[in-house]
């Protein structure tokens, strides 16, 4: 049993887009950085010096080196410039972490760059996925204490440290996020698994949707590396294209979508109607300016791509959009919400409208919440008062989840819940089934 | 009795009362030597002694907290001409990111060892943007350990759109020396010296054009060290400056200064990004360097952003060479705000509560 001291708990929330962390008892985490790595695998830079070189002291054993030697760069500075081969990796897949290394990085970075820790000190309380298997616990926990040899351990689901967030131990947790949207019912503080779905409509899909349209328009999105501006006479600035060849798809794509989900924050609202081509076919447009001075002009796309989240069946209209197969069986955000709270006790159901708590990145668009309580007033029984509530400071909404877990690790009740590094040497890794529920 | 503000860098430490407007009493180097003849003293002075230095402040966070507390010793009592038992309040200033063992080391040191009656923290970037008369806006704190890049509204900091940098002065003195050795191999050259012909010559290309022209004339300047050594200086001076927009010469795979700060203002929405980047303040020793800030202004309108940063000028009421010390001068400001109004972290309260008070009072 740890009992916690002075000293006080790490939070890490490891996003699909973001990973955020910092300590306890703080209302914002100090680092928040993406949580895609830049990756440069050793064979593709030796391959070219190979060429150049003429002598190459091992080339026999070159050709039979595994793949295992690569370099990573954490952080949105190492991210952020550009280099020759490097390959843009996400940790996550579906929601399942399959790299383990990769978010070995991520944490080393964290610890050591942004928060300038050492983790032996401190006990942590790490957010994960409401739906998470019980092999990916396992592994967290060998890694934290293994590696990092942590005091001690929590697992906590999203869903839960959000209704926290909000002082409500019963809610629906709407998580809208980078890379999915899931609805989460809790009750007195425990998720209702049979409860929980999710669709794979996030904000990095939104933002997808958003470039593939403005493409078809005709709008090249320049990614902020690809152009340099000069003065060409005093006062007149000129944008000269710089041709850098090696620059691997998935960086440019990675830039660019940095800019699009710029444009997507600042212009995009959620109608108050469902969208339909021809009524939003003349409005105004709103110009938005491009980093390497381009304006674009955005018109219906800004109602178009928020209501995706509704009605999903609106991407197959976006020319261009592919994984259609994958989208198609989703169903609009209101409707998760109704077959969420259907799967659910008749005698909770009730409490469960009245506290609709909406989460997450994506869920920071503006209109949201009012059109959300809007179609569920339409959808839901009569004598249901639906309540969708979601907290109006647009940071707090996006890290909703992370001030949970700060709420959670400050509270002195909380201190004797942790997963001890005692328990783990006594119990083994699969202990945590029963200290974490 | 006036609060004392205290703003340690990892080069110089700026110490004085809480005397708005003014330039702080006390400049002096953080860098100590050694004294090997009394058994544990160490002399703030560069009197006759072994030459160990120490550093306590390294990279703008305390490493060695025995030299900080003779510092600290030497700072109060022989500078500021405090009375043993009589001591006052205290403003500290703190860089971005410190971590929260080290604040409340500092706590502890000073109610404890020095028995001050009120202390209070806050940080460097906060505090600069006061100097200048602004609570939101973005600094560009360079110094001799470190860069940091923050973004601050409404004197809150921003983390998310802040950066810091290991780089600084110290590494932009390694790289002279290592360019004037290749220029100059039959001089000796120490690190001391280094730095004085930095602080004199260094200076900043008008833009990269013009700097790719400097580096293929060579016009020489000469020299003379203090020890004899008669050194050319030529475009060296230039590569010193120009490593701050073009880091590739330090080794580092970054982008220039200009473009870091766009880059990381960018991450907050953007209703807030005009305000940050209008109200840029550049701070820290290095930035006096000559050309630094038209330089600045040069690449502000080449980087790759819509709005420009756009440099704020201090008011006239304010010392010159304000960059030198603003953190100080804000610390001067807002002790005046802090300590009357009982906001500090009081003896009492630290009695009470112990060293993590700190973190509930001190923003």
């Amino acid at each position: 049993m740890y009992g916690g001291d002075e000293v006080s708990a790490i939070v890490i929330d490891l996003g699909y887009h973001t990973c955020k962390a910092g300590y306890a008892g703080e209302d914002a985490p100090k680092a928040v950085f993406p949580s895609v790595v830049g990756c440069i695998d050793q064979m593709d830079a030796d391959d070219d010096k190979e060429n150049n070189d003429s002598e190459t002291n091992n080339s026999n054993a070159d050709s039979n080196k595994p793949k295992g030697k690569r370099k990573l760069y954490v952080g949105s500075q190492a991210l952020g410039f550009r280099r020759d081969h490097m390959e843009v990796v996400s940790p996550l897949k579906d929601g399942v972490v399959v790299d383990w290394d990769i978010v070995d990085n991520i944490w080393d970075h964290a610890f050591k760059d942004c928060l300038l820790i050492d983790p032996k000190e401190h006990p942590m309380l790490l957010a994960e996925p409401s739906s998470n298997t019980q092999l990916q616990r396992e592994k967290t926990a060998e890694l934290m204490f293994e590696k990092y040899k942590v005091p001690a351990l929590f697992l906590a689901k999203n869903a839960v440290l959000t209704s926290f967030a909000s002082g409500r131990a019963t809610s629906v947790v709407i998580d809208s996020g980078g890379g999915s949207t899931t609805v989460a019912p809790v009750h007195d503080g425990y998720v209702l698994q049979k409860a929980v779905s999710s669709s794979p409509i996030g904000g990095e899909f939104l933002t997808d949707c958003l470039m593939k349209s403005l493409e078809r328009k005709g709008i090249v999105i320049k990614p902020r590396y690809s152009f340099k501006r000069k003065e060409i006479q005093p006062g007149v600035f000129q944008t000269v294209d710089v041709d850098l060849p090696l620059t691997t798809e998935s960086y440019k794509l990675y830039s660019q979508r940095v800019i699009a989900s710029d444009i997507k924050e600042c212009v995009c609202r959620a109608p108050d109607a469902p969208y339909d081509e021809s009524s939003y076919s003349n409005i105004p447009m709103t110009p938005y300016e491009l980093p390497d001075g381009q304006t674009i002009e955005i018109g219906a796309d800004r109602f178009k791509i928020p209501d995706i989240l509704f009605n999903p069946s609106l991407a197959q209209t976006i020319p261009g959009v592919d994984n259609f197969a994958e989208i198609s069986p989703a169903r609009g955000l209101p409707q998760m919400v109704i077959e969420s709270i259907n799967r659910c006790d008749v005698d909770i159901r009730k409490e469960l409208f009245g506290s609709i708590l909406l989460a997450g990145g994506t869920a920071s668009m503006q209109q949201l919440k009012e059109r959300l309580e809007k179609d569920l007033l339409e959808e839901s029984p009569q004598a249901a008062r639906v309540k969708v509530l979601a907290s109006g400071n647009a940071t707090e909404r996006r890290f909703s989840v992370w001030i949970g877990g700060s709420i959670l690790a400050s509270l002195g009740s909380f201190q004797q819940m942790w997963f001890s590094k005692s328990e783990y040497e006594e119990h083994g890794a699969s202990y945590i089934q029963r200290k974490c529920p | 009795m006036e609060a004392a503000v205290v703003d340690a860098g990892s080069k110089i430490l700026k110490a004085g009362l809480a005397i708005p407007d003014q330039a702080p009493s006390l400049i002096i180097p953080t860098q100590m030597k050694r004294m090997l003849e009394d058994q544990d003293g160490f002399s703030a002075d560069n009197s006759m002694s072994e030459d160990v230095t120490v550093d306590p402040v390294v990279r703008g966070c305390v490493k060695d907290w025995d030299a900080m507390e003779d510092l600290l010793h030497h700072v109060l009592y022989t500078g500021l001409e405090w009375e043993v038992g009589n001591e006052g309040q205290i403003l500290f200033t703190e860089p971005l990111c410190t971590p929260k063992a080290v604040r409340e080391q500092l706590v502890q040191l000073l109610f404890e060892t020095f028995n001050v009656s009120g202390f209070y923290a806050s940080e460097q970037a906060v505090l600069s943007l006061y100097a200048v008369g602004r609570i939101s806006g973005c600094t560009v704190d360079i110094g001799h350990g470190k860069i940091d890049i923050a973004a601050v509204l409404e004197g809150a900091v921003q983390h998310i759109a802040s950066r810091r940098f290991e780089v600084g002065g110290s590494d932009l003195t390694k790289l002279l020396a290592q360019e004037l050795g290749k220029s100059n191999p039959m001089v000796n050259l120490g690190i001391s010296d280094a730095e004085k012909l930095k602080e004199q010559f260094a200076c900043c290309a008008e833009d990269e054009v013009a700097y790719d022209k400097m580096l293929r004339t060579s016009e020489t300047e000469e020299h003379t060290l203090p020890d004899g050594q008669v050194i050319r200086i030529g475009r060296e001076k230039y590569t010193v400056g120009e490593a701050l927009f073009q880091p590739s010469i330090l080794g580092l795979e970054a982008h220039g200064i200009v473009e870091q700060l766009v880059r990381s203002v960018a991450t907050v929405s953007s209703e807030n990004q005009k305000q940050l980047l209008e109200n840029t303040v550049l701070c820290g020793g290095t930035t006096s360097m000559t050309g630094f800030e038209s330089r600045f202004q040069k690449e502000a309108s080449l980087c790759s952003s819509a709005i420009r940063p756009c440099l704020v000028k201090p008011p006239e009421y304010m010392p010159e060479n304000l960059e030198l010390y603003s953190a100080w001068v804000g610390g001067a400001i807002l002790a005046k705000v802090v300590f009357p109004q009982n906001q500090h972290v009081t003896k009492a309260d630290y009695d009470e509560t112990g060293p993590s008070i700190v973190h509930r009072k001190c923003f």
